[in-house]
């Protein structure tokens, strides 16, 4: 965890998370496989957030699931929870662990900086509490988290420097 | 006859400010613009026209002044600010424009004297000839003189972007808008309040038309609904945010000055380009005055009536205490009771209109004050030298009469602020009685308050407020007012006073900004423009930067006239987003220099910038284009070095940018065999493809090597730049086309950094690396690959190679990347391992002629062009592109086909992009068209062949092997004479490839 800025009521750390993104239909099958793994049921409403002390399970899309681990895993346990997963036929789970960058966005102040990056209406009427959405934030692909008192953004580890740079520039300028 | 203070205004500071206008001192207030503080000065010539050099004065008091527009010289040489609204600081140093040298003695108004010969179509009628004049002499010249200000010498980034997304935008903090915002607060909406001022009020601070509001001044009401507004929980007000744009979905631009009245501070951003999306728009953007074309109506004295109060009331200045008012209608009475309750006498009022529509009531005041007064009336000119001296009065029956004094307040009717209504496409109407058009039938969710809509009459306006926003669920609020002057609007349609001729260069405008006179209109309607559209072009009236706000009706009158048509049947020209200008720098926000493109790097990227490497861009990714050993090594001398050094021993490339897409399910098999031209059926596990993917004509899109974990499972790479689309061609042909597969794709571009070692060393050098692996021939043949543990993670490698020489690919987690990256080095170090770039990369495929899609291909190449026949599995049921294959165009002999070609003398060198032709000379000129056969897709100086190589697409390439053709040079018309070869120069046996 690497606090980057904390400034004119905006804080923003870099965290280190585990992530796996996993493909399927969503039915008994799926959620019992997964159940029987992480003893969690995937979120089974579209954008839904579901947080608890290890992981953050978000449904991303109709078909698209992301775990992310909050507390470091041992690696090769994650590595082996894929195959696990993906030795059944309609599961395909990708590793994302070290291809993404993850920041923690929070303070009063925080939905007014996003938005200079970002066009996506962050108001809670739009945006609520633990739900998540992909969307372009300083002109690129990102997910978007609202854990109610923060949001945690990823986006691809290709973009790490870049992105840092753009959130020190929004809040310095 | 000189300016005075209004010391009842209390919309300005007392704080003195000096300032400096074209290097003299001035004194203004805080709260002044630059127009208020110089008229307080006394100073009435502030410009010089842009077609005529004319002199101009300040004609109006906001944003649509076409006159006082200046350059701010401590602001980075801001260009083109309007006087009118930028406000004075300490310090601030301003220049007039578009004058050489002085303002004063300006040599350019010599046009003024040849004006007779600039008509309407000037531009369009003359320079004609002679032949070659117009490059050479007639466009530097126009060039040089065109434009007003001087653009800044250096880019400056100023604004940043800032997003909203709103229930409610309330565009205007007027009376019309504050009611509507009062009406909002603490309901569900989210709102947004716009002012383009320093401060609410609108029409309320601008006049004294309104006395008092719900039996308080005036001011104190605005207080306390500026009060109420920012203690409500869901409205936010922003000042100093002028709306430029209404575009479609309900989208609005507004730029915010953040340093208005303030020295700009560098460092920090002065401007925030607001982008708003929102539910509901209410326009409350009031009016704009107009004003009437007569003789001289551009000498420096005359002002809009209205600005001329506004400049009393909101800036506390008199610009003049005995002007002549001169008017079609009833908004003037409010600027003459003014400045007789201010101790002023006007020198004249002048009214068109007969004295049943000015009432009694009115021409009683006037006899009470014993102001000289003239109804049925109209100034026919005015004259002067610089500035106003005499006005030229026409009573009844032509009777002319002159009265002297140095301002003219001239008012011509008002128009509703239309702009941004029609912008978002809003369909306007035309109004007899007021004479003007007015917002109609909205196109988006759009409401008009006000006068903006119409509606003048300010004691209806709570009515129509309650009533159009009766849908949302909005409060009921307590409004009355009391008024200073009775709202009866009436107005007598005067577009231009008939004027005597005095001279040639006594003029009457109707565009002040581009210098159009009336003359003009009534020549281009003579000249058959009598469209309304054909007509602004060709005299570029109201295409100024103030896009005629104060004129354009009134041409839409006068042409009108000629045609004897009516307005509303004339028409109106489109007013077109921005509103008023903003710098090219406030809309590009932050998104300039660093931030112009998002940058992607590896996980190796600091290593190579320790390791000289120079970039070039791929995509946004930033890849080595080669590393430079010494300071003083040409990329050429690099890229031969890197090259011959890979073929030698080995060489590295970092490969991480490489599109990866990972596939499984249990009909993953069926899916790759539709979505590549390769049969993957009897492939091997474990085993991989170099695979082509087409689009549905046929066309090669794609290409990379696949790697197959079994029928269900599957990884593929594509080239850097097409991952992302690769990625979606192949959910949606499994979303739209293919639904009933069960198939699951995810990028994992990111997840795994890649690797391209290859040379006859690499064996030995991935052997040190990885003890544990048997990279034997036997063991691990080429085109395949293992999986292997490798610290807490695990890697694949892959027996592949983009060189022709003996390869590996490997691929890793990035957080083991640059660990392994380096350990590869520190075992390379033995063999003299390079590091190679992307421009080395290409030379080495060339040799061994593998293509680069995007360079040998161009959308319009299909592998059968290739010769990639072997790639296309024939037996299979269908793939995308297979029947346009089989087109009979896509089958023809004589298409383009990829051949390699070679100097027949060694020496020379063939440029990529010539084209490749029969004849050894091109004819000079060329009268008759040489005939094409095609172009050199890649051409390398091959160092281990030591001459020059190239691949090329040729008509019929196939059946030119050996021939003798000719390939154009960018020195001279001779061509260079080549041999076309196969596209395969190393090594065509395979032998170093599976050794």
């Amino acid at each position: 965890m690497t606090q980057l800025l904390s400034s004119q009521g905006v804080d923003i750390t870099q965290r280190n998370f585990q992530q796996i993104i996993i493909r399927g239909d969503g039915k008994d099958q799926f959620n019992q496989m997964i159940n029987r793994e992480i003893s969690a049921l995937p979120p089974s409403k579209n954008l839904e957030v579901i947080i608890n002390d290890k992981f953050m399970f978000a449904k991303n899309s109709f078909d698209q699931w992301s775990l992310i681990y909050l507390v470091e895993q041992s690696y090769k346990e994650v590595l082996n929870f894929i195959s696990e997963v993906n030795s059944k036929d309609d599961i395909l789970a990708s590793d994302y662990s070290y291809g993404q960058v993850y920041f923690e966005i929070s303070g009063k102040n925080r939905n007014e900086f996003l938005n200079k990056l970002t066009h996506f209406d962050l108001r809670l009427k739009k945006f609520p509490a633990f739900s998540m959405a992909q969307t372009l934030i300083a002109k690129i692909d990102c997910s978007i988290y609202n854990l109610k008192d923060k949001y945690i953004v990823t986006c691809n580890r290709s973009f790490e420097d870049y992105f840092k740079e753009r959130l020190k520039d929004t809040l310095n300028i | 006859m000189s300016a005075a203070d209004n010391k009842k205004s209390h919309y300005i500071n007392d704080k003195e400010i000096s300032f400096k206008f074209d290097g003299k001192k001035y004194l203004g207030y805080k709260g002044d613009t630059i127009a208020s503080a110089l008229l307080r000065n006394n100073v009435r010539l502030v410009a010089r026209s842009f077609k005529y050099h004319r002199p101009r004065g300040l004609y109006t008091c906001g944003i649509e002044e076409p006159n006082g527009i200046v350059q701010i010289l401590n602001e980075h040489n801001e260009p083109n600010t309007r006087a009118t609204v930028k406000q004075i600081y300490e310090g601030i140093r301003v220049n007039s424009q578009n004058r050489w040298p002085s303002l004063n003695l300006d040599v350019g108004s010599i046009n003024n004297l040849l004006s007779p010969m600039f008509s309407a179509g000037f531009y369009y009628k003359t320079f004609m000839g002679p032949k070659g004049f117009w490059k050479k002499v007639y466009e530097p010249i126009i060039r040089r003189t065109a434009g007003l200000g001087k653009p800044p010498k250096e880019f400056r980034s100023k604004s940043v972007h800032q997003n909203h997304n709103v229930d409610i935008v309330i565009v205007g903090g007027g009376l019309s808008g504050l009611i509507a915002a009062r009406k909002l607060i603490d309901t569900e909406y989210d709102v947004l309040l716009l002012e383009q001022d320093s401060f609410l009020g609108g029409i309320l601070k601008n006049s004294n038309k309104i006395k008092k509001i719900n039996n308080s001044e005036v001011n104190k009401w605005i207080k306390e609904t500026e009060k109420l507004l920012k203690a409500s929980k869901n409205i936010k007000i922003l000042k100093n945010s002028l709306v430029t744009s209404y575009n479609f979905t309900n989208h609005l631009i507004a730029l915010e000055d953040k340093c208005a009245g303030k020295e700009i501070d560098k460092e920090k951003s002065e401007l925030t380009l607001h982008k708003i999306r929102t539910t509901q728009t209410i326009l409350a953007n009031g009016h704009i005055e107009r004003f009437i074309s007569f003789r001289n109506n551009d000498l420096p004295g005359v002002m809009l009536a209205s600005s001329f109060e506004k400049y009393i009331h909101r800036f506390g200045v008199v610009p003049e205490t005995n002007p002549v008012i001169f008017t079609n209608n009833s908004t003037t009475a409010t600027l003459l009771k003014s400045l007789i309750e201010l101790g002023h006498k006007p020198a004249a009022y002048v009214d068109a209109r007969d004295k049943n529509k000015i009432g009694a009531k009115f021409l009683n005041y006037l006899k009470k004050n014993d102001i000289p007064f003239y109804i049925n009336s109209e100034v026919e000119g005015c004259d002067g030298n610089k500035k106003i001296n005499t006005i030229s009065i026409r009573k009844n029956k032509n009777k002319i009469i002159k009265v002297k004094s140095s301002m003219l307040c001239v008012s011509g009717g008002i128009n509703p602020d239309i702009h941004l209504f029609t912008q978002s496409k809003g369909l306007v109407k035309w109004d007899d009685k007021l004479l003007t058009f007015k917002p109609d039938v909205p196109f988006q969710n759009t409401i008009t308050l006000g006068s903006v809509s119409g509606n003048y009459n300010y004691e209806k306006t709570i009515d129509e407020i309650d009533n159009k926003l009766s849908f949302l669920k909005a409060k009921k609020i307590r409004f009355n007012v009391e008024l200073n002057d009775t709202n009866n609007f009436n107005i007598k349609e005067l577009w231009e006073t008939k004027h005597e001729k005095k001279s040639n260069w006594s003029k009457s405008f109707i565009d002040l900004h581009n210098d159009v006179t009336t003359k003009d209109l009534k020549q281009a309607v003579k000249e058959g423009f009598d469209r309304i559209e054909h007509l602004k072009r060709f005299t570029t009236n109201s295409m100024g930067t103030d896009q005629g706000k104060i004129s354009s009706i009134n041409s839409l009158g006068i042409v009108s006239k000629i045609l004897k048509k009516k307005i509303s049947e004339v028409g109106t020209t489109t007013y077109r987003p921005p509103y008023a200008p903003l710098s090219f720098s406030a809309i590009a926000g932050r998104n300039t220099y660093e931030f112009y493109d998002p940058q992607r790097k590896t996980p190796i990227h600091y290593w190579h910038i320790d390791n000289k490497a120079v970039f070039e861009d791929v995509g946004q990714w930033k890849r080595p284009w080669y590393f430079k050993k010494f300071e003083m090594e040409t990329m050429h001398l690099a890229v031969q070095r890197e090259s011959a050094q890979t073929r030698k021993t080995a060489g590295i490339l970092d490969g991480s940018t490489l599109g990866k897409i990972e596939i499984k399910g249990k009909d993953a098999l069926e899916f790759m065999n539709l979505m590549y031209t390769n049969a993957f059926t009897k492939m091997k596990p474990m085993t991989s493809r170099y695979a082509l993917m087409l689009g549905e004509d046929g066309m090669i899109k794609d290409d990379g090597i696949v790697c197959k974990f079994n029928d269900k499972h599957f990884i593929a790479t594509t080239t850097s730049g097409g991952a992302p689309k690769v990625l979606a061609d192949m959910e949606e042909y499994l979303q739209t086309e293919w639904p009933h597969l069960q198939v699951y794709v995810n990028s994992i571009t990111e997840q795994f950094s890649t690797f391209n070692i290859s040379g006859p060393k690499s064996r030995e050098i991935v052997s040190k690396v990885f003890t544990d692996v048997d990279f034997s021939n036997e063991n691990f043949p080429f085109m395949t690959f293992k999986v292997f543990d490798y610290k807490e993670t695990k890697v694949r490698i892959m027996r592949a190679s983009f060189t022709g020489e003996l390869g590996y690919e490997i691929y890793i987690t990035p957080n083991h990347a640059l660990d392994l990256w380096k350990k590869i080095f520190h075992y390379g170090k033995a063999y003299d391992l390079v590091p190679y770039g992307t421009e080395t990369m290409h030379l080495l495929r060339a040799e061994k002629g593998y293509v680069v899609i995007g360079q040998e291909t161009d959308g319009t190449v299909t592998p059968i062009d290739l010769n990639f026949n072997w790639m296309i599995g024939k037996n299979k049921k269908d793939f995308i592109g297979k029947r346009s294959l089989t087109r009979r165009d896509t089958s023809r002999e004589d298409r383009k086909q990829l051949v390699g070609i070679v100097p027949l003398d060694k020496s020379e060198f063939i440029e990529e992009g010539q084209h490749v032709v029969e004849c050894e000379r091109l004819p000079k000129p060329i009268k008759t068209p040489v005939e094409y056969l095609g172009h050199v897709s890649s051409s390398y100086h091959s160092p281990n062949l030591n001459h020059c190589i190239a691949m090329a697409m040729l008509k019929g390439g196939n059946k030119l092997m050996g021939r003798k053709l000719f390939v154009s040079s960018t020195y001279g018309n001779k061509n260079i004479p080549v041999e076309v070869v196969s596209p395969v120069f190393i090594d065509p046996e395979n032998k170093r490839l599976i050794s």
